[in-house]
């Protein structure tokens, strides 16, 4: 069974005429384990689709299905404890929390569960660990570099052993070489970790790490190509599909 | 510790100047409360030593219900009751002693307040035996004798064989000390003990006495014997010592009322600041609260984040509120001393906080700080998840101000009605309406007011003035709550402004009309029935028979009980009182007032007791004197400046006498006749006046400039209204501060782009004064609409005269406004000149 499912997914943004449509019918269906990275031109849709998968929006039609169940028939708290079970989300810009340590940021979404305190801090720091940051433990968001930030941020994403990764853009604010070192640790959590990676991204260096690449145009998939490897020429194939879609 | 707590904690280490200034907000309300209700025992105590009379322990203290005095005959039946073994009668007041007579005390000190102790020597030696240190006892051969305490004779080196000197009915009297007693001196004031005929002597009061003490034969049933006395003595009569008056249950009550006010009003405003920092810390979050809802925290646990901040703000807010407020009541009584030494011949205690203070200022520190997160808490909780995915940018504001307008326009209407209504509690109600209401209009009007002072900002600021304007117009809704920091602390300045100007504008009318005869003899204390002494009919006659002299005016006054409690009772004679000065009504004519109060038992009640007792005209009053009780008809409601703070009723000293038995002139009123010369009159009734040294005797001129030193004191409150402004800075400095921060990306842009440094400067300081030109408009708005509710609830309770406001003090509040803007600005305008551009424009 799929891990997601989305079925006549439409989303519009206002009304009458200055309704915009974001997404409109989408289909798609990806697998557990899977790295798919979203690309297209601005305003394709992409980032509402990340929204709505991640139950931080609400679709104008259609359905969500994760592990087959449809996420809007949630109420708000069920759909906050499936984001704090069953989803990691990583952002642009990092959202660490300014006056907290790198390991209490990453132990947040243990503590908002109700896990005790000491036990939330040894799992973040395992993962912290596992991601390379062992020696950043209690070091500050402004006291680590914008890579640093986003493993944080990664982390964080996966102290709950969610299933799901979702990251909007999660290289966007980062230069080429802490971008490449991000794209690598996500290939590393779905191959290695098993986990389901969704990425949205501009960047087809970035997008040439996944599994699969969705492309999308006025809200629909307008292609899709399955990746074997990742490289150079992987990379130029993604940027001349982006070029047809545009 | 809890995840809330910790992320409370850091996110206000994260923030200091922002945390202190928010701190401050809170503790500052909590130390005004705290420390205001903690100074008023000490007040009272003060009054209480003031005016009450030593009561020692004996089996039975028999004094009239009225507090005054009656006659010594009533000795002989409590004597002859069965069970009685013992009774001797005292007359025991208060007295003060003129500076001229004081006794210097080794460190300086001038002991002016004296408990006189009337006896009759043997019969207390049986009853209620005193020790001596030094000398001998009274006996009753004694005439010029006292004995004086071992206190009072370590402090001032007095001893046996010394003489004091006291004032007098008759003018002076010296008595010899003949013993040194052993023991405290009671109340606080110095005991002076005094065969019965010299104290009455000093007192007027000849052949009376106000306490009976007795002892109870061995095996007698006390409760019995006591009702038995009781009975005996008839209606009038009270077990139990003469206590400080409840006349001056209102006065402290409506002090007490007035500087909780005070309280209250700072409280709010640490409230409003907290409302404002805590409404700014949830948008300046946004993206940390929407990235928790995103990564799964609640609603509740955001609610909580915030609540958590705001409890932890008002535990150390109000921990260090108790603590400044503990040592600003200390101040306050150190700095209050002199005047209470001035006006009343009252010694000042430390402050005293009973428990019921404690919860109060805890209650309200804490109560205030998380009502006032509450609302931005709830605000958070609407804080979306995709809110931690948006680029933050400052927002404009595109919802129309119009149905908030509406809505502030139907509640100061309100406002107006609750006056009208003329209830003290609705007016109170109006003022808060009246500010619900402005803050509704406020953002309504930004834009015009934005625009206007906009134009006169360009002629400084040509560049930077625009933007600023810019800023503030298309926040209309934000720009106008940073504004009301100014206009609330604008608006309190303006208004006790206009009260202590309308207050002391209306004393001056009361003083002109009730005591602007041409020459005064005035008593040691403003509070009539302050221990001040009397004078005898001789010296009233010897005033009317002085040359040039045409007519003569006294106030007389003692204590009557209403209802079981004490009303005090002025003596004024009908005919010659309207033609030296007069009361100022409030009900009645004039003319036939004075008429009624000729005639028969007619009564003016003064503002404050009318409107603590709910008395109108025609009413009948039944009065507990000395002579039982006797029923007064209400003829109008009216008073005089010396009692216009102390529940008063006046009648006519015919009445005073037959039913008080009171005929000592405190206070004697002079006119000159028309022609006369006034150096010859003055210098002949100053001179009289040396023979009388319990009054001070005052022309005109100089009573006007005496008591204006003593108005003077009200200069104090200023410095209060001041104080009471501090948080309206701080709240600008506050939210200037976190405009700043919002909107650093913005700052760093425009630097980017080429403004320089010193733009970025003058582009805050130019924001922050046309906030404060805004609140300004508003606050002189609030301010006079609430001193006029203030005046008018003034004159609910009694406290009647005109509101009135001077120029100045309006030209001085725009430049309070004004400079309140450029000096809140200077933090807020140095900390985004120096944002790094780099740093500002990756700022999130």
């Amino acid at each position: 069974m799929s891990i997601i499912k989305t079925e006549q997914l439409t989303k519009v943004y206002g009304k009458g005429a200055t309704a915009v449509t974001a997404l409109n019918g989408l289909n798609i269906e990806i697998q557990p384990g899977e790295f798919v990275a979203v690309m297209g031109p601005s305003g394709c849709g992409k980032s509402t689709l990340l929204h709505l998968v991640g139950g931080l929006d609400k679709p104008s039609n259609g359905r969500v299905l994760l592990d087959g169940q449809d996420i809007f028939r949630l109420n708000d708290d069920e759909l906050t404890q499936l984001r704090r079970r069953q989803i990691g989300l990583v952002f642009q810009f990092f959202n660490l929390i300014p006056v907290l340590e790198a390991a209490e940021n990453v132990a947040l979404p243990l503590i908002l569960d109700g896990v005790k305190q000491n036990d939330a801090r040894q799992k973040a720091e395992a993962w912290l660990a596992r991601i390379g940051l062992s020696d950043r433990l209690t070091h500050r968001p402004d006291q680590l570099s914008g890579g640093q930030q986003q493993r944080v941020a990664i982390a964080r994403a996966l102290v709950a052993e969610p299933s799901l990764i979702l990251a909007d853009e999660p290289t966007g604010n980062l230069d080429s070489r802490s971008a490449d070192d991000i794209a690598l640790l996500l290939r590393q959590i779905s191959e290695e970790w098993n986990r389901t990676v969704l990425m949205v991204t501009h960047d087809p260096r970035i997008a040439a790490h996944a599994n699969r690449i969705i492309f999308l145009k006025d809200g629909t998939v307008v292609d899709e190509t399955r990746l074997s490897s990742n490289g150079h020429q992987e990379e130029m194939m993604v940027r001349q599909k982006l070029e047809v879609a545009r | 510790m809890t995840f809330q707590a910790k992320l409370a904690l850091r996110y206000m280490q994260g923030r200091k100047l922002r945390t202190t200034l928010t701190l401050i907000a809170v503790m500052f309300g909590v130390m005004i409360v705290f420390g205001f209700n903690g100074i008023l025992p000490a007040m009272e105590q003060a009054l209480q030593t003031n005016l009450s009379a030593a009561v020692e322990k004996v089996d039975l203290t028999i004094t009239s219900e009225s507090r005054g005095a009656f006659d010594a005959s009533a000795v002989t039946l409590v004597r002859e009751t069965p069970g009685v073994a013992l009774a001797s009668p005292s007359l025991v007041r208060p007295l003060l002693v003129p500076t001229a007579q004081a006794v210097t005390a080794a460190d300086g000190t001038a002991i002016t307040s004296f408990i006189l102790r009337g006896v009759q020597p043997e019969q207390l030696a049986e009853l209620n035996p005193v020790s001596l240190a030094d000398g001998r006892l009274l006996t009753d051969a004694d005439d010029h004798s006292v004995l004086i305490s071992n206190n009072l004779a370590q402090q001032t080196g007095l001893g046996v064989g010394d003489t004091l000197v006291l004032p007098a009915s008759t003018g002076l009297l010296t008595l010899e000390i003949v013993g040194i007693t052993v023991g405290q001196p009671p109340m606080g004031s110095e005991e002076l003990i005094a065969p019965l005929a010299a104290a009455q002597t000093v007192f007027n009061l000849p052949g009376q006495i106000n306490t009976i003490e007795a002892k109870f034969a061995p095996g007698s049933d006390a409760q019995t014997v006591q009702q038995a006395v009781l009975a005996r003595l008839g209606s009038g009569y009270k077990a139990g010592g003469n206590e400080a008056g409840s006349e001056f249950a209102t006065a402290m009550e409506t002090g007490r009322l007035v500087l909780s006010l005070f309280g209250i009003i700072a409280a709010a405003m640490g409230g409003f600041i907290i409302f404002i920092t805590f409404r700014t810390v949830v948008i300046e979050r946004r993206r940390d609260i929407g990235m928790l809802r995103a990564i799964g925290a609640s609603r509740q646990t955001i609610l909580g984040m915030i609540l958590t901040e705001s409890l932890v703000l008002g535990i150390l807010g109000t921990a260090l509120g108790l603590l400044l407020g503990a040592l600003l009541a200390y101040g306050l009584l150190v700095g209050m001393q002199p005047i209470m030494e001035n006006m009343m011949h009252a010694r000042i205690g430390g402050p005293s906080f009973a428990p019921w203070m404690f919860v109060l200022a805890i209650g309200m520190g804490l109560g205030i700080t998380l009502l006032a997160g509450l609302a931005p808490a709830l605000a958070a909780t609407r804080v979306q998840p995709l809110d931690a995915l948006r680029p933050s940018l400052a927002e404009v504001e595109r919802r129309a101000a119009g149905r908030s307008a509406i809505a502030g326009i139907i509640i100061v209407a309100l406002a107006f009605l609750t006056l009208i209504a003329g209830n003290v509690g609705l007016a109170a109600l109006g003022i808060v309406l009246f500010m619900i209401g402005l803050a509704l209009i406020g953002p309504a009007l930004i834009y015009p007011i934005a625009r206007l002072f906009g134009r006169l900002l360009s002629l400084i600021f040509a560049r930077e003035g625009q933007i600023a304007q810019g800023n503030l117009t298309r926040q209309p809704g934000r720009a106008a709550i940073t504004a009301s920091a100014i206009t609330i602390g604008l608006a309190l300045l303006v208004a006790m402004g206009g009260l202590i100007t309308s207050l002391i504008g209306g004393m001056d009318g009361w003083i002109a009309k009730t005591l602007g005869s041409d020459y005064l003899f005035m008593p040691q204390s403003l509070v009539l029935g302050g221990g001040n002494i009397g004078a005898g009919p001789q010296l009233v006659e010897q005033v009317k028979t002085t040359p040039g002299v045409s007519q003569v005016a006294t106030l007389r006054q003692t204590t009557a009980k209403i209802d079981g409690s004490d009303l005090q009772i002025v003596g004024i004679d009908p005919v010659t009182y309207p033609q030296v000065s007069g009361l100022i009504f409030a009900a009645g004519d004039e003319a036939a007032v004075y008429q009624d109060m000729a005639n028969g038992r007619s009564i003016v009640v003064n503002g404050i007791f009318a409107a603590q007792s709910g008395v109108k005209t025609g009413d009948t009053l039944s009065l507990q004197t000395p002579e039982g009780v006797q029923a007064y008809q209400v003829a109008g409601i009216g008073g005089d400046f010396m009692n216009y703070k102390i529940a008063t009723g006046y009648i006519s000293q015919a009445n005073l006498a037959q039913d008080f038995h009171e005929t000592a002139d405190l206070l004697i009123m002079v006119n000159q006749q028309p022609g006369a010369d006034a150096a010859q009159v003055d210098g002949a009734l100053r001179a009289l006046s040396r023979d009388y040294p319990a009054f001070s005797f005052y022309s005109l001129a100089e009573w006007k400039t005496e008591i204006g030193k003593s108005l003077a004191v009200f200069n104090a409150m200023y410095v209060l209204l001041i104080v009471l402004a501090i948080p309206s800075l701080i709240a600008l400095i506050n939210t200037l501060a976190i405009n700043v921060l919002e909107r650093t990306r913005e700052i760093g842009t425009l630097r980017a782009v080429g403004a320089t440094r010193r733009q970025i400067r003058r582009m805050i300081t130019a924001e922050s004064l046309l906030l404060a030109a805004t609140g300004t408009v508003f606050g002189l708005l609030a301010g006079l609409w609430l001193g006029y509710i203030l005046v008018g609830a003034m004159n609910l309770v009694g406290l009647v005269f005109p509101f009135s406001y001077s120029y100045a003090g309006l030209l001085l509040a725009i430049a309070v406004g004004l400079g309140f803007g450029v000096i809140g600005a200077l933090i807020p305008a140095r900390q985004a000149a120096q944002l790094d551009i780099v740093r500002a424009l990756a700022y999130e």
